[in-house]
Protein backbone atom coordinates (compact mmCIF):
# COMPACT_ATOMS: atom_id res chain seq x y z
CA UNK A 1 0.00 0.00 0.00
CA UNK A 2 1.39 3.23 -0.53
CA UNK A 3 2.65 5.63 1.75
CA UNK A 4 0.41 8.69 2.58
CA UNK A 5 -3.21 6.11 1.65
CA UNK A 6 -3.26 4.04 4.88
CA UNK A 7 -6.29 2.30 5.92
CA UNK A 8 -8.86 2.91 8.40
CA UNK A 9 -7.78 1.62 10.84
CA UNK A 10 -9.95 -2.13 11.90
CA UNK A 11 -11.89 -1.54 14.95
CA UNK A 12 -13.99 -4.22 17.15
CA UNK A 13 -17.51 -4.87 16.53
CA UNK A 14 -18.95 -5.33 19.82
CA UNK A 15 -18.07 -5.00 23.26
CA UNK A 16 -18.67 -8.87 24.28
CA UNK A 17 -16.64 -9.51 20.87
CA UNK A 18 -13.49 -7.93 22.78
CA UNK A 19 -13.82 -9.26 25.79
CA UNK A 20 -14.44 -12.37 24.31
CA UNK A 21 -11.66 -12.48 22.40
CA UNK A 22 -9.53 -11.45 25.45
CA UNK A 23 -10.60 -14.13 27.20
CA UNK A 24 -10.21 -16.52 24.22
CA UNK A 25 -6.99 -15.42 24.52
CA UNK A 26 -6.42 -16.26 28.07
CA UNK A 27 -8.31 -19.50 28.37
CA UNK A 28 -6.43 -22.18 27.29
CA UNK A 29 -4.44 -25.93 27.86
CA UNK A 30 -3.20 -24.36 31.03
CA UNK A 31 -6.85 -24.20 32.65
CA UNK A 32 -7.70 -27.28 32.30
CA UNK A 33 -4.77 -29.07 32.77
CA UNK A 34 -1.89 -26.90 34.02
CA UNK A 35 -4.11 -25.52 36.60
CA UNK A 36 -5.74 -28.93 38.59
CA UNK A 37 -2.24 -30.43 38.29
CA UNK A 38 -0.45 -26.87 39.72
CA UNK A 39 -3.44 -27.14 42.80
CA UNK A 40 -3.00 -30.62 43.48
CA UNK A 41 0.20 -30.74 44.08
CA UNK A 42 0.67 -27.72 45.81
CA UNK A 43 -1.46 -27.99 49.28
CA UNK A 44 -5.14 -28.91 47.33
CA UNK A 45 -8.03 -26.53 48.62
CA UNK A 46 -4.64 -24.10 50.75
CA UNK A 47 -3.66 -23.39 47.17
CA UNK A 48 -6.36 -21.41 46.49
CA UNK A 49 -5.55 -19.00 48.75
CA UNK A 50 -2.21 -17.80 47.36
CA UNK A 51 -3.98 -18.09 44.07
CA UNK A 52 -6.70 -15.63 44.78
CA UNK A 53 -4.18 -13.04 46.65
CA UNK A 54 -2.13 -13.48 43.57
CA UNK A 55 -5.10 -12.48 41.34
CA UNK A 56 -6.08 -9.44 43.47
CA UNK A 57 -1.96 -8.16 43.19
CA UNK A 58 -0.53 -9.31 40.33
CA UNK A 59 -3.06 -10.64 37.60
CA UNK A 60 -6.21 -7.77 38.09
CA UNK A 61 -3.50 -4.96 38.25
CA UNK A 62 -1.57 -6.36 34.89
CA UNK A 63 -4.75 -6.87 33.71
CA UNK A 64 -6.23 -3.46 33.90
CA UNK A 65 -2.45 -1.95 32.83
CA UNK A 66 -2.82 -3.83 29.51
CA UNK A 67 -5.75 -2.91 28.21
CA UNK A 68 -5.33 1.24 29.67
CA UNK A 69 -2.29 1.40 27.85
CA UNK A 70 -3.10 -0.60 24.79
CA UNK A 71 -6.31 1.54 24.40
CA UNK A 72 -4.00 4.23 25.03
CA UNK A 73 -1.42 3.76 22.45
CA UNK A 74 -4.19 2.48 20.25
CA UNK A 75 -5.60 6.27 20.25
CA UNK A 76 -2.19 7.41 18.72
CA UNK A 77 -2.81 5.08 16.13
CA UNK A 78 -0.14 2.38 17.49
CA UNK A 79 -1.28 -1.52 17.86
CA UNK A 80 1.87 -2.80 19.48
CA UNK A 81 4.06 -2.55 22.42
CA UNK A 82 7.05 -0.67 20.75
CA UNK A 83 4.71 2.00 19.35
CA UNK A 84 2.93 1.88 22.32
CA UNK A 85 5.91 1.85 24.70
CA UNK A 86 6.71 5.20 23.07
CA UNK A 87 3.81 6.84 23.35
CA UNK A 88 3.89 6.32 27.29
CA UNK A 89 7.59 7.32 27.23
CA UNK A 90 8.24 9.88 24.84
CA UNK A 91 11.20 11.43 25.68
CA UNK A 92 13.02 7.40 25.60
CA UNK A 93 14.94 6.30 22.35
CA UNK A 94 15.11 3.09 23.56
CA UNK A 95 11.98 2.10 25.40
CA UNK A 96 10.60 0.67 21.95
CA UNK A 97 13.38 -1.79 21.43
CA UNK A 98 11.87 -3.40 25.49
CA UNK A 99 8.55 -3.20 23.16
CA UNK A 100 10.26 -5.90 20.73
CA UNK A 101 9.89 -8.67 23.86
CA UNK A 102 5.79 -7.86 22.85
CA UNK A 103 6.52 -8.68 19.37
CA UNK A 104 8.92 -11.57 20.00
CA UNK A 105 7.18 -13.70 22.58
CA UNK A 106 4.09 -14.37 21.47
CA UNK A 107 5.85 -15.15 18.11
CA UNK A 108 8.21 -17.78 19.82
CA UNK A 109 4.92 -19.13 21.73
CA UNK A 110 2.88 -18.99 18.65
CA UNK A 111 5.40 -21.37 16.61
CA UNK A 112 5.43 -24.41 19.13
CA UNK A 113 1.47 -23.51 20.06
CA UNK A 114 0.47 -24.35 16.89
CA UNK A 115 2.28 -27.24 16.69
CA UNK A 116 0.68 -28.76 20.48
CA UNK A 117 -2.67 -27.51 19.13
CA UNK A 118 -2.45 -29.95 16.30
CA UNK A 119 -2.01 -33.05 18.06
CA UNK A 120 -5.53 -31.79 19.83
CA UNK A 121 -7.03 -32.08 16.67
CA UNK A 122 -4.95 -35.08 15.54
CA UNK A 123 -6.35 -36.79 19.05
CA UNK A 124 -10.01 -35.41 18.87
CA UNK A 125 -10.48 -37.12 15.62
CA UNK A 126 -8.56 -40.38 16.24
CA UNK A 127 -11.23 -40.65 19.05
CA UNK A 128 -14.20 -40.43 16.78
CA UNK A 129 -12.24 -42.99 14.53
CA UNK A 130 -11.39 -45.42 17.69
CA UNK A 131 -7.45 -45.19 16.87
CA UNK A 132 -6.31 -45.26 20.02
CA UNK A 133 -9.49 -47.45 21.41
CA UNK A 134 -6.27 -50.43 21.69
CA UNK A 135 -4.32 -48.18 23.80
CA UNK A 136 -5.73 -49.95 27.43
CA UNK A 137 -2.75 -48.74 29.81
CA UNK A 138 -0.79 -46.07 30.88
CA UNK A 139 2.30 -47.17 28.44
CA UNK A 140 0.39 -48.05 25.62
CA UNK A 141 -1.19 -44.46 25.80
CA UNK A 142 2.14 -43.21 26.19
CA UNK A 143 3.38 -45.13 23.31
CA UNK A 144 0.88 -43.78 20.91
CA UNK A 145 1.57 -40.34 22.13
CA UNK A 146 5.70 -41.14 20.94
CA UNK A 147 4.37 -42.59 17.74
CA UNK A 148 1.97 -40.24 16.83
CA UNK A 149 4.97 -37.29 17.52
CA UNK A 150 7.73 -39.17 16.00
CA UNK A 151 9.62 -40.11 18.03
CA UNK A 152 9.17 -43.81 17.94
CA UNK A 153 8.12 -46.45 15.54
CA UNK A 154 5.50 -48.50 16.75
CA UNK A 155 2.27 -50.38 15.71
CA UNK A 156 0.37 -47.33 15.80
CA UNK A 157 2.53 -45.30 13.69
CA UNK A 158 5.43 -45.47 11.24
CA UNK A 159 5.96 -41.69 10.78
CA UNK A 160 5.06 -38.10 11.29
CA UNK A 161 3.03 -37.61 8.50
CA UNK A 162 -0.40 -37.76 10.12
CA UNK A 163 1.03 -35.42 13.07
CA UNK A 164 2.28 -33.35 9.86
CA UNK A 165 -0.99 -33.32 8.12
CA UNK A 166 -2.87 -32.59 11.61
CA UNK A 167 -0.11 -29.42 11.67
CA UNK A 168 -1.09 -28.59 8.15
CA UNK A 169 -4.75 -28.15 8.63
CA UNK A 170 -4.51 -26.36 12.42
CA UNK A 171 -2.00 -24.10 10.42
CA UNK A 172 -4.16 -23.19 7.72
CA UNK A 173 -7.35 -22.87 10.36
CA UNK A 174 -5.17 -19.85 12.42
CA UNK A 175 -3.61 -18.43 8.78
CA UNK A 176 -7.38 -17.90 7.38
CA UNK A 177 -9.50 -16.52 10.61
CA UNK A 178 -6.40 -13.73 10.69
CA UNK A 179 -6.82 -13.45 7.17
CA UNK A 180 -10.27 -12.84 7.23
CA UNK A 181 -9.19 -9.99 9.89
CA UNK A 182 -10.24 -8.55 14.06
CA UNK A 183 -14.36 -8.42 13.24
CA UNK A 184 -14.50 -11.08 10.86
CA UNK A 185 -11.68 -13.62 11.66
CA UNK A 186 -10.98 -12.92 15.65
CA UNK A 187 -14.20 -12.19 16.77
CA UNK A 188 -16.39 -13.83 15.09
CA UNK A 189 -14.92 -17.15 15.98
CA UNK A 190 -13.88 -16.14 19.77
CA UNK A 191 -17.46 -15.35 20.33
CA UNK A 192 -18.38 -19.10 18.85
CA UNK A 193 -15.56 -20.68 20.03
CA UNK A 194 -16.09 -19.83 23.44
CA UNK A 195 -19.69 -20.91 23.60
CA UNK A 196 -18.56 -24.47 22.29
CA UNK A 197 -15.93 -24.54 24.36
CA UNK A 198 -18.57 -24.02 27.55
CA UNK A 199 -20.86 -26.09 26.16
CA UNK A 200 -18.31 -29.06 26.01
CA UNK A 201 -16.48 -28.29 29.22
CA UNK A 202 -20.20 -28.50 30.85
CA UNK A 203 -20.92 -31.99 29.14
CA UNK A 204 -17.68 -33.32 30.51
CA UNK A 205 -18.05 -31.96 33.91
CA UNK A 206 -22.03 -33.57 34.05
CA UNK A 207 -20.45 -36.81 32.51
CA UNK A 208 -18.06 -36.58 35.33
CA UNK A 209 -19.57 -35.39 38.00
CA UNK A 210 -21.98 -38.77 37.44
CA UNK A 211 -19.22 -41.45 37.25
CA UNK A 212 -20.21 -41.94 41.24
CA UNK A 213 -18.01 -45.06 42.22
CA UNK A 214 -16.93 -46.77 38.79
CA UNK A 215 -15.02 -49.69 40.14
CA UNK A 216 -17.47 -51.22 43.05
CA UNK A 217 -14.38 -52.48 44.18
CA UNK A 218 -12.16 -49.97 45.37
CA UNK A 219 -15.41 -47.93 47.26
CA UNK A 220 -13.30 -45.04 48.08
CA UNK A 221 -11.86 -43.98 44.71
CA UNK A 222 -14.99 -42.33 43.52
CA UNK A 223 -15.53 -38.57 42.38
CA UNK A 224 -16.68 -36.88 45.56
CA UNK A 225 -13.42 -37.86 47.23
CA UNK A 226 -11.70 -37.01 43.80
CA UNK A 227 -12.56 -33.18 44.43
CA UNK A 228 -11.65 -33.88 48.30
CA UNK A 229 -8.02 -34.95 46.50
CA UNK A 230 -8.01 -31.31 44.84
CA UNK A 231 -9.72 -29.36 47.46
CA UNK A 232 -9.19 -30.56 50.98
CA UNK A 233 -6.51 -28.43 52.18
CA UNK A 234 -3.31 -29.14 53.51
CA UNK A 235 -2.38 -26.06 55.58
CA UNK A 236 1.59 -27.30 56.03
CA UNK A 237 2.12 -26.61 52.70
CA UNK A 238 1.22 -22.91 52.47
CA UNK A 239 4.77 -22.50 54.76
CA UNK A 240 6.78 -23.57 51.62
CA UNK A 241 7.97 -20.56 49.28
CA UNK A 242 7.40 -22.79 46.50
CA UNK A 243 3.72 -23.37 47.02
CA UNK A 244 2.85 -19.10 47.03
CA UNK A 245 5.58 -19.26 43.66
CA UNK A 246 3.65 -21.58 41.97
CA UNK A 247 0.00 -19.72 42.79
CA UNK A 248 1.53 -16.47 41.41
CA UNK A 249 2.70 -18.29 38.43
CA UNK A 250 -0.81 -19.93 37.42
CA UNK A 251 -2.43 -16.53 37.71
CA UNK A 252 -0.05 -14.47 35.88
CA UNK A 253 0.15 -17.06 32.83
CA UNK A 254 -3.32 -18.84 32.60
CA UNK A 255 -4.69 -14.57 32.28
CA UNK A 256 -2.24 -14.22 29.01
CA UNK A 257 -1.26 -10.82 30.66
CA UNK A 258 2.96 -10.05 29.82
CA UNK A 259 2.41 -11.67 26.18
CA UNK A 260 1.65 -8.11 24.45
CA UNK A 261 -1.65 -9.64 23.23
CA UNK A 262 -3.86 -7.88 25.43
CA UNK A 263 -2.21 -4.53 24.41
CA UNK A 264 -2.97 -5.22 20.69
CA UNK A 265 -6.16 -6.13 21.40
CA UNK A 266 -7.27 -3.30 23.50
CA UNK A 267 -5.45 -0.99 20.95
CA UNK A 268 -8.61 -1.38 18.45
CA UNK A 269 -10.74 0.19 21.15
CA UNK A 270 -11.96 3.51 20.72
CA UNK A 271 -11.20 6.16 23.10
CA UNK A 272 -14.10 6.17 24.77
CA UNK A 273 -14.71 2.69 25.55
CA UNK A 274 -14.60 0.97 28.83
CA UNK A 275 -11.45 -0.56 29.88
CA UNK A 276 -11.85 -1.16 33.69
CA UNK A 277 -14.94 -3.76 33.64
CA UNK A 278 -14.07 -5.28 30.45
CA UNK A 279 -10.55 -6.65 31.90
CA UNK A 280 -12.56 -7.64 34.88
CA UNK A 281 -14.94 -9.61 32.87
CA UNK A 282 -12.32 -11.16 30.83
CA UNK A 283 -10.43 -12.35 34.22
CA UNK A 284 -13.25 -13.58 35.87
CA UNK A 285 -14.28 -15.13 32.40
CA UNK A 286 -11.10 -17.02 32.99
CA UNK A 287 -11.45 -17.85 36.20
CA UNK A 288 -14.26 -19.81 35.70
CA UNK A 289 -13.12 -21.97 32.98
CA UNK A 290 -10.20 -22.85 35.17
CA UNK A 291 -11.38 -23.30 38.59
CA UNK A 292 -14.90 -24.62 37.99
CA UNK A 293 -14.26 -26.39 34.73
CA UNK A 294 -10.67 -26.98 34.86
CA UNK A 295 -10.75 -28.05 38.48
CA UNK A 296 -13.48 -30.20 38.26
CA UNK A 297 -12.52 -32.20 35.11
CA UNK A 298 -9.36 -33.94 35.01
CA UNK A 299 -8.41 -34.51 38.65
CA UNK A 300 -11.60 -35.81 39.99
CA UNK A 301 -11.87 -38.70 36.68
CA UNK A 302 -8.74 -39.55 37.20
CA UNK A 303 -9.27 -40.09 40.82
CA UNK A 304 -12.07 -42.06 40.33
CA UNK A 305 -10.29 -44.52 38.13
CA UNK A 306 -6.91 -44.67 39.14
CA UNK A 307 -7.15 -44.04 43.14
CA UNK A 308 -5.17 -41.41 44.88
CA UNK A 309 -1.61 -43.06 44.71
CA UNK A 310 -2.14 -43.24 41.26
CA UNK A 311 -3.66 -40.23 40.84
CA UNK A 312 -0.88 -38.25 42.43
CA UNK A 313 1.75 -39.93 40.03
CA UNK A 314 -0.21 -38.54 37.11
CA UNK A 315 -0.31 -35.25 38.72
CA UNK A 316 3.67 -35.09 39.04
CA UNK A 317 4.07 -36.97 35.54
CA UNK A 318 2.71 -33.46 34.56
CA UNK A 319 -0.17 -31.91 32.20
CA UNK A 320 0.83 -33.06 29.15
CA UNK A 321 0.65 -36.48 30.89
CA UNK A 322 -2.81 -35.69 31.93
CA UNK A 323 -4.31 -34.56 28.65
CA UNK A 324 -3.00 -36.98 26.13
CA UNK A 325 -2.76 -40.03 28.58
CA UNK A 326 -4.47 -40.01 31.46
CA UNK A 327 -7.74 -38.63 29.95
CA UNK A 328 -8.07 -40.27 26.67
CA UNK A 329 -7.70 -43.57 29.15
CA UNK A 330 -10.35 -42.58 31.54
CA UNK A 331 -12.96 -41.37 29.01
CA UNK A 332 -12.18 -44.96 27.21
CA UNK A 333 -13.94 -46.38 30.44
CA UNK A 334 -17.59 -44.40 30.31
CA UNK A 335 -19.97 -44.72 28.13
CA UNK A 336 -20.31 -43.11 25.32
CA UNK A 337 -16.23 -42.77 25.84
CA UNK A 338 -15.42 -41.92 22.01
CA UNK A 339 -17.92 -38.88 21.95
CA UNK A 340 -16.95 -37.80 25.39
CA UNK A 341 -12.82 -38.15 23.93
CA UNK A 342 -13.71 -36.44 21.34
CA UNK A 343 -15.46 -33.52 22.94
CA UNK A 344 -12.34 -33.14 25.64
CA UNK A 345 -9.68 -32.80 23.03
CA UNK A 346 -12.21 -30.56 20.48
CA UNK A 347 -13.15 -28.24 23.65
CA UNK A 348 -9.12 -27.70 23.58
CA UNK A 349 -8.50 -27.56 20.24
CA UNK A 350 -10.92 -24.25 20.78
CA UNK A 351 -9.34 -23.45 23.72
CA UNK A 352 -5.82 -23.45 21.80
CA UNK A 353 -6.93 -21.35 18.35
CA UNK A 354 -8.47 -18.38 20.37
CA UNK A 355 -5.20 -18.27 21.88
CA UNK A 356 -2.81 -19.20 18.78
CA UNK A 357 -4.35 -16.13 16.86
CA UNK A 358 -4.09 -13.88 19.45
CA UNK A 359 -0.31 -14.42 19.71
CA UNK A 360 0.20 -13.85 16.17
CA UNK A 361 -1.83 -10.62 15.85
CA UNK A 362 1.09 -8.57 17.71
CA UNK A 363 3.29 -9.30 14.59
CA UNK A 364 0.91 -8.50 11.80
CA UNK A 365 -0.34 -5.47 13.39
CA UNK A 366 3.18 -4.07 14.14
CA UNK A 367 3.82 -5.06 9.86
CA UNK A 368 0.44 -3.30 9.44
CA UNK A 369 1.15 0.11 11.38
CA UNK A 370 4.77 0.72 10.97
CA UNK A 371 5.40 -0.86 7.58
CA UNK A 372 1.75 0.64 5.98
CA UNK A 373 1.10 -2.94 4.85
CA UNK A 374 -2.32 -4.27 4.18
CA UNK A 375 -3.86 -6.74 6.55
CA UNK A 376 -3.65 -9.61 4.25
CA UNK A 377 0.63 -9.33 3.33
CA UNK A 378 1.11 -8.44 6.79
CA UNK A 379 -0.83 -12.19 7.28
CA UNK A 380 1.25 -13.87 4.21
CA UNK A 381 4.50 -12.16 5.57
CA UNK A 382 3.88 -13.76 9.52
CA UNK A 383 3.10 -17.27 8.01
CA UNK A 384 5.82 -17.62 5.14
CA UNK A 385 8.40 -17.28 8.38
CA UNK A 386 6.40 -18.68 11.21
CA UNK A 387 5.49 -21.55 9.19
CA UNK A 388 9.61 -22.31 8.19
CA UNK A 389 9.96 -21.75 11.89
CA UNK A 390 7.40 -24.23 12.91
CA UNK A 391 9.71 -27.06 10.96
CA UNK A 392 12.27 -26.54 13.52
CA UNK A 393 10.08 -27.78 16.68
CA UNK A 394 8.21 -30.30 14.46
CA UNK A 395 11.33 -32.06 13.46
CA UNK A 396 13.44 -31.88 16.26
CA UNK A 397 10.60 -32.30 18.62
CA UNK A 398 12.57 -34.34 21.56
CA UNK A 399 15.65 -32.85 21.41
CA UNK A 400 14.77 -29.90 24.00
CA UNK A 401 13.40 -27.39 21.22
CA UNK A 402 9.98 -26.82 22.32
CA UNK A 403 11.50 -26.40 26.09
CA UNK A 404 13.74 -23.93 25.19
CA UNK A 405 11.20 -22.15 23.25
CA UNK A 406 8.71 -22.00 26.01
CA UNK A 407 11.26 -20.96 28.59
CA UNK A 408 12.45 -18.24 26.48
CA UNK A 409 9.06 -17.07 24.78
CA UNK A 410 6.36 -18.34 27.63
CA UNK A 411 8.04 -18.03 30.87
CA UNK A 412 10.91 -15.45 30.94
CA UNK A 413 10.44 -13.04 28.07
CA UNK A 414 6.31 -12.77 29.62
CA UNK A 415 7.36 -11.59 32.97
CA UNK A 416 10.40 -9.01 31.76
CA UNK A 417 7.53 -7.36 29.41
CA UNK A 418 5.03 -7.10 32.62
CA UNK A 419 7.85 -5.72 34.61
CA UNK A 420 8.45 -3.09 32.02
CA UNK A 421 5.03 -2.34 31.34
CA UNK A 422 3.94 -1.90 35.20
CA UNK A 423 6.95 0.37 35.74
CA UNK A 424 6.02 2.58 32.61
CA UNK A 425 2.49 2.38 33.63
CA UNK A 426 3.16 3.54 37.29
CA UNK A 427 6.14 5.13 37.39
CA UNK A 428 6.67 6.72 33.74
CA UNK A 429 3.15 7.59 32.69
CA UNK A 430 2.54 8.41 36.59
CA UNK A 431 -0.12 7.29 38.52
CA UNK A 432 -2.44 9.98 39.12
CA UNK A 433 -2.61 10.27 34.63
CA UNK A 434 -2.15 6.11 34.80
CA UNK A 435 -5.53 6.31 37.02
CA UNK A 436 -7.72 8.67 34.76
CA UNK A 437 -6.47 7.04 31.29
CA UNK A 438 -8.02 3.75 33.05
CA UNK A 439 -11.37 5.04 34.73
CA UNK A 440 -12.02 6.80 31.47
CA UNK A 441 -15.38 5.56 30.27
CA UNK A 442 -15.48 3.38 32.82
CA UNK A 443 -18.33 1.56 33.88
CA UNK A 444 -17.11 0.84 37.35
CA UNK A 445 -15.02 2.50 39.92
CA UNK A 446 -11.78 0.75 41.17
CA UNK A 447 -10.74 0.95 44.94
CA UNK A 448 -8.34 3.18 45.60
CA UNK A 449 -6.36 0.59 47.09
CA UNK A 450 -5.15 -0.03 44.06
CA UNK A 451 -3.32 2.62 43.24
CA UNK A 452 -0.79 1.47 46.47
CA UNK A 453 -0.70 -2.15 44.41
CA UNK A 454 -0.28 -0.87 40.86
CA UNK A 455 2.63 1.25 41.95
CA UNK A 456 4.40 -0.98 44.75
CA UNK A 457 3.36 -4.52 45.09
CA UNK A 458 2.58 -5.85 41.86
CA UNK A 459 6.31 -4.86 40.76
CA UNK A 460 7.44 -6.19 43.81
CA UNK A 461 5.41 -9.49 43.10
CA UNK A 462 7.01 -9.63 39.65
CA UNK A 463 10.54 -9.02 40.73
CA UNK A 464 10.02 -11.84 43.10
CA UNK A 465 8.35 -13.93 40.29
CA UNK A 466 11.94 -12.99 38.09
CA UNK A 467 13.79 -14.20 40.54
CA UNK A 468 12.33 -17.19 41.57
CA UNK A 469 12.24 -18.51 38.44
CA UNK A 470 15.84 -17.87 37.59
CA UNK A 471 16.69 -19.46 40.41
CA UNK A 472 14.81 -22.85 40.23
CA UNK A 473 14.65 -22.83 36.06
CA UNK A 474 16.49 -19.86 34.33
CA UNK A 475 20.10 -20.53 35.95
CA UNK A 476 20.36 -24.68 35.26
CA UNK A 477 18.67 -24.06 31.99
CA UNK A 478 21.08 -21.27 31.14
CA UNK A 479 23.84 -23.10 31.84
CA UNK A 480 22.34 -26.24 30.29
CA UNK A 481 23.07 -27.89 34.04
CA UNK A 482 20.43 -30.68 33.36
CA UNK A 483 21.04 -31.41 29.64
CA UNK A 484 21.44 -34.48 28.31
CA UNK A 485 24.80 -34.03 26.43
CA UNK A 486 23.50 -35.12 22.77
CA UNK A 487 20.41 -32.42 23.09
CA UNK A 488 23.31 -29.28 23.87
CA UNK A 489 23.71 -28.44 19.66
CA UNK A 490 19.81 -28.72 19.55
CA UNK A 491 19.48 -26.38 22.29
CA UNK A 492 22.87 -24.22 21.54
CA UNK A 493 21.23 -24.00 17.63
CA UNK A 494 17.59 -23.06 19.45
CA UNK A 495 18.92 -20.16 20.85
CA UNK A 496 21.08 -18.71 17.94
CA UNK A 497 17.53 -18.79 16.13
CA UNK A 498 15.94 -16.56 18.85
CA UNK A 499 18.51 -14.44 19.06
CA UNK A 500 18.36 -14.43 15.44
CA UNK A 501 14.60 -13.75 15.18
CA UNK A 502 15.20 -10.94 18.56
CA UNK A 503 17.59 -9.43 16.04
CA UNK A 504 15.52 -9.22 13.23
CA UNK A 505 12.30 -7.63 14.95
CA UNK A 506 14.65 -5.43 16.49
CA UNK A 507 16.13 -4.32 13.10
CA UNK A 508 12.38 -3.87 11.70
CA UNK A 509 12.20 -1.21 14.19
CA UNK A 510 14.75 0.06 14.13
CA UNK A 511 13.68 0.69 9.92
CA UNK A 512 10.16 1.48 10.92
CA UNK A 513 11.15 4.53 13.07
CA UNK A 514 14.07 5.86 10.52
CA UNK A 515 11.55 5.61 8.02
CA UNK A 516 8.92 7.44 10.05
CA UNK A 517 11.26 10.24 11.00
CA UNK A 518 12.09 10.73 7.45
CA UNK A 519 8.61 11.01 6.49
CA UNK A 520 7.80 13.88 9.46
CA UNK A 521 11.05 15.51 8.51
CA UNK A 522 9.97 15.90 5.00
CA UNK A 523 5.98 17.13 6.14
CA UNK B 1 -14.02 -35.00 50.90
CA UNK B 2 -13.40 -33.13 54.28
CA UNK B 3 -15.68 -30.15 55.22
CA UNK B 4 -13.39 -27.45 54.97
CA UNK B 5 -12.53 -29.18 51.44
CA UNK B 6 -16.32 -28.61 50.86
CA UNK B 7 -16.14 -24.84 52.38
CA UNK B 8 -12.96 -23.77 50.09
CA UNK B 9 -14.90 -25.41 46.92
CA UNK B 10 -17.99 -23.29 47.63
CA UNK B 11 -16.18 -20.05 48.80
CA UNK B 12 -13.99 -19.86 44.91
CA UNK B 13 -17.23 -21.10 43.14
CA UNK B 14 -19.29 -18.89 44.64
CA UNK B 15 -16.52 -15.82 44.70
CA UNK B 16 -15.56 -16.70 40.93
CA UNK B 17 -19.42 -17.03 39.82
CA UNK B 18 -20.13 -14.19 41.67
CA UNK B 19 -18.26 -12.12 40.15
CA UNK B 20 -18.44 -12.84 36.70
CA UNK B 21 -22.38 -12.83 36.90
CA UNK B 22 -21.57 -8.99 37.98
CA UNK B 23 -19.23 -8.46 35.64
CA UNK B 24 -21.04 -9.75 32.59
CA UNK B 25 -24.58 -8.05 33.52
CA UNK B 26 -23.19 -4.83 33.82
CA UNK B 27 -21.46 -5.22 30.70
CA UNK B 28 -24.57 -6.63 28.85
CA UNK B 29 -26.25 -3.38 30.71
CA UNK B 30 -27.01 -1.20 27.71
CA UNK B 31 -25.71 2.32 28.58
CA UNK B 32 -28.43 5.63 28.57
Amino acid sequence: MAQGRKAPREAWGSRLGVILAVAGSAIGLGNFLRFPVQAAKNGGGAFMIPYFISFLLLGLPLMWVEWTIGRFGGGLERSTAPGIFETVWQKNRFIKYFGVIGIFGPTVIFIYYTYIESWLLGYAIFALTGKCATCTDQRSMAAFLSGYLGLAQNEHFSSITPAYLFFLITFAINAIVLWLGLRGGIERVCKLGLVVLFAFAVMILVRVLTLGTPDPAQPAWNVRDGFGFLWNPRWADLKQAKVWLAAAGQVFFTLSVGFGVILTYASYLRKQDDVALSGLTAATTNEVAEVILGGSIVIPAAFAFFGPHGTMEIAEGGAFNLGFVTMPLVLQKVAFGQFFAFAWFFLLFIAGVTSSISLALPAIAFLQDEFNLDRKTACILFAIVTFNLCQVVIFFNGQGVLDEMDFWGGTFCVVVFALVEVVLFAWVFGMDKAWGELHSGSDIRIPQVYRFIIKYITPLFLILILGSYFVQQGKPMLLLENTPREKVPFIIGTRVLLIDLFAALAFLVWLAWRKREAKEATT
Amino acid sequence: MTTTGWAFLIISWGMILGLTVFCLSRTLRKKP
